[in-house]
């Protein structure tokens, strides 16, 4: 009898401290946005800018025009893909840098197929996604068995790789997959049947290149989030994250649960990889994605590396991209204001003594307030 | 193959190695110092890049090339310290925050660029000269020795002086043993009354100065004016050379010089008929076979040796 009046007790207590964590993780994101979004409008006031109109573009500007949401949309596809393609190995711990050279792996293999091989209509899409899957996959096993079997340095292992892929990359679109006969840099075009429909097809309205990949990123998060959840696989990739002596005590096979973390990270990049080939340039250009793999880590740290919060990220943070394109187009302050006000977020996100500091305190002040119950209650049974 | 090895002999590529080498050499010696201290700096990109614009802003509106070396070099120390701040005092992942600040560079100054001077591009437009070099009378005449060494920037030289100075730093004085001590085991380092926080600011202060110099270089050596993103992932490479060379000052030093020689050898054979980027891909695949072999060694023979846990 007691002891379930205890369990019972406990479970409360386990609730309150979770819900009260949740409290804290989130009102911390969004006072992470807002105190960003200070700094970047304080530096504006410095730098001699009108910072009301710069965030008003930057603000509304994204949702004026349909195509804008489109591009908005199509930002956003591929970069949750590589949020989410860190937040896998984050989750069991291992810092990933590797999202670039799994995203080149993955267009290269994506546009290699899509452009040489013939094939039905609907395998024309599904066949290279899944060589971009595997291609990344592929790059995130080399680092990751390196790790996981030899214990070398994962951020080396990642940035190197990084470094030669992109140069691979380089030389195949100026050399052997260069579209022969024109002056451009780039690949020949994919197979129009390969490409991702885009979404204004479907929707009747203009919505740019926004593609159907938009809803295979919307599948992906899912997937993952129950991989992570709901899977054996996904609880030893968190055990292992969060005590990786405490699990290899319990039985769990640590490496093999750091190998399986990067080769999932790996073969979602590869997919965002395959979005910027099927989807949205149709064909390999030059410095395809920019410094968007770095930026894939923003956001999967923003979401707390929990799949469903990185696409709510990912739709954030691009959303500020696409504003700042806007806000340079419509006054004088460049889009790099955004760049800094992401670079705060990351800074104040990672500055892990806030939010525990601010448990702490909220702790401290419950029990504060269930002593002074309890006393008064005893102080009361004393007196009579 | 013949003009291969013309073009390795040539006096003209060794003086382009040395010069290639500078900012790796550099930065590596700041990555190494701050590994060593514990705290890796990931954000060495970041200072460089922050050092290189704000040394061609400061030189070309000052007038003085020696204010803007003092300026950049400044910020990429200031960027140490908050790199360390943010892990010592906030609780930060060192890899995190680091990255935090390399965006943080690459937003601030191109919008710095682009406030003062409009341009996207970078500082072309300002004037503002670089730093001198160093022409050695009497060894200038010598034939190939001569045409390899003088004339080199100032900066270079101090690049390849650097290596001999962390070794010494390391090795001969109370500060480079309390640094060491402190990256190993911070815990026994305080234990004996090492002051550990005040070591390891000094550590990234110091980290930030060496990297902070190799963006100096690259804005006011190599050429006169800072270009948007210019360090091109520099940062990242030095880190490498830090590992590849085994976290240790000489041998750091040599990773750093391969990366350099093989940079240095991929621009050259562009001339040739063998596809740049491919030999460029050499170094970093040899550091990655590097990396596994090290790594396989140092697991055979368990784990007996003393090794910084980043390793």
């Amino acid at each position: 009898m007691t002891s379930t009046l205890i369990e019972s007790e406990d479970r409360r207590e386990y609730r309150t401290t979770r819900r009260r964590g949740l409290v804290v993780d989130l009102s911390m994101t969004l006072a992470t946005i807002l105190a960003a979004l200070v700094i970047g409008f304080l530096v504006m006031l410095a730098t001699g800018k009108d910072p009301v109109a710069a965030y008003e573009a930057l603000l509304t500007g994204p949702l004026e025009r349909s195509f804008r949401v489109g591009r908005w949309l199509e930002d956003a596809t591929t970069l949750t893909l590589l949020g989410l393609s860190v937040a896998i190995p984050f989750r069991a711990r291992q810092i990933s840098l590797g999202a670039e050279s799994q995203l080149y792996a993955g267009a290269l293999a994506a546009a290699t197929v899509a452009i040489f091989l013939p094939l039905p209509p609907v395998a024309a899409v599904i066949v290279p996604l899944v060589a971009a899957a595997a291609a990344g996959a592929g790059m995130g096993f080399v680092p990751g068995s390196m790790k996981a079997r030899l214990g070398a340095n994962e951020i080396v292992a990642t940035l190197m790789l990084n470094a030669i892929v992109v140069r691979v990359y380089d030389y195949l679109v100026n050399g052997p997959l260069k579209e022969s006969g024109s002056s451009a840099v780039h690949s020949e075009r994919i197979q129009p049947d390969s490409a991702l429909t885009p979404l204004s097809e479907w929707l009747g309205i203009p919505l740019g290149r926004a593609n159907v990949g938009f809803l295979v990123m919307l599948l992906t998060a899912v997937a993952l989030w129950l991989l992570i959840t709901r899977t054996p696989l996904g609880y030893r990739i968190r055990m292992t994250g969060s005590n990786p002596h405490f699990a290899e005590y319990g039985g769990i096979r640590v490496p093999r649960a750091i190998e399986w973390s990067f080769v999932i990270g790996g073969a979602v990049a590869g997919l965002a990889g395959a979005h910027l080939v099927q989807g949205v340039y149709g064909r390999l250009e030059p410095g395809l994605a920019g410094s968007l793999a770095f930026e894939g880590i923003v956001v999967a740290l923003l979401a707390r590396n929990n799949p469903l919060v990185v696409v709510v990220a990912g739709l954030f943070y691009s959303y500020l991209r696409a504003g700042g394109d806007i806000m340079e187009q419509q006054t004088d302050v460049g889009t790099e204001i955004v760049v800094v006000i992401q670079a705060v977020i990351v800074l104040l996100v990672t500055a892990q003594a806030l939010p525990d500091l601010l448990k702490r305190r909220l702790a401290r002040r419950q029990a504060d307030t269930s002593r002074e119950q309890a006393g008064a209650a005893h102080g009361k049974a004393g007196t009579r | 193959m013949n003009s291969v090895l013309d073009v390795v002999l040539s006096s003209a590529f060794l003086a382009a190695v040395l010069r290639v080498a500078t900012p790796y050499l550099l930065a590596a010696m700041g990555g190494l110092v701050a590994e060593r201290a514990g705290i890796s700096n990931i954000a060495l990109e970041g200072q460089m890049l922050s050092a290189a614009c704000t040394g061609a802003l400061v030189a070309g509106y000052s007038g003085s090339v020696a204010a803007g070396a003092l300026a950049g070099v400044t910020v990429a120390v200031l960027l140490g310290l908050l790199l360390a701040a943010l892990r010592l005092e906030l609780g930060a992942d060192a890899i995190i925050a680091g990255i935090g600040l390399n965006l943080l560079a690459s937003g601030a100054t191109a919008y710095a660029v682009f406030t003062l001077l409009g341009d996207k591009g970078g500082t072309s437009g300002l004037k503002s000269g670089t730093l001198p070099t160093v022409t050695l009378p009497g060894i200038e005449d010598i034939p190939v020795v001569g045409d390899v060494l003088s004339g080199q920037n100032i900066l270079t030289w101090l690049a390849f002086l650097a290596a001999p100075f962390v070794a010494w730093l390391f090795y001969r004085t109370r500060f480079g043993f309390h640094l060491r001590a402190v990256g190993e085991m911070p815990d026994a380092a305080a234990s004996v009354g090492i002051a550990v926080r005040r070591v390891q600011y000094a550590g990234l202060a110091l980290s930030g100065a060496l990297a902070g110099l190799a963006g100096v270089f690259l804005s006011m050596g190599y050429v006169s004016f800072f270009v948007r993103d210019m360090t091109a992932g520099r940062g990242f490479i030095a880190l490498a050379a830090v590992f590849l060379g085994g976290l240790r000052p000489w041998g750091v030093f040599l990773a750093a010089l391969g990366f350099g020689a093989a940079e240095a050898l991929a621009v050259q054979l562009g001339t040739l008929d063998v596809p740049p980027q491919l030999v460029s891909t050499i170094p970093y695949a040899m550091t990655l076979v590097a990396l596994a072999l090290y790594a396989w060694r140092r697991k055979r023979r368990g784990a007996g040796e003393v090794a910084p846990a980043s390793l």
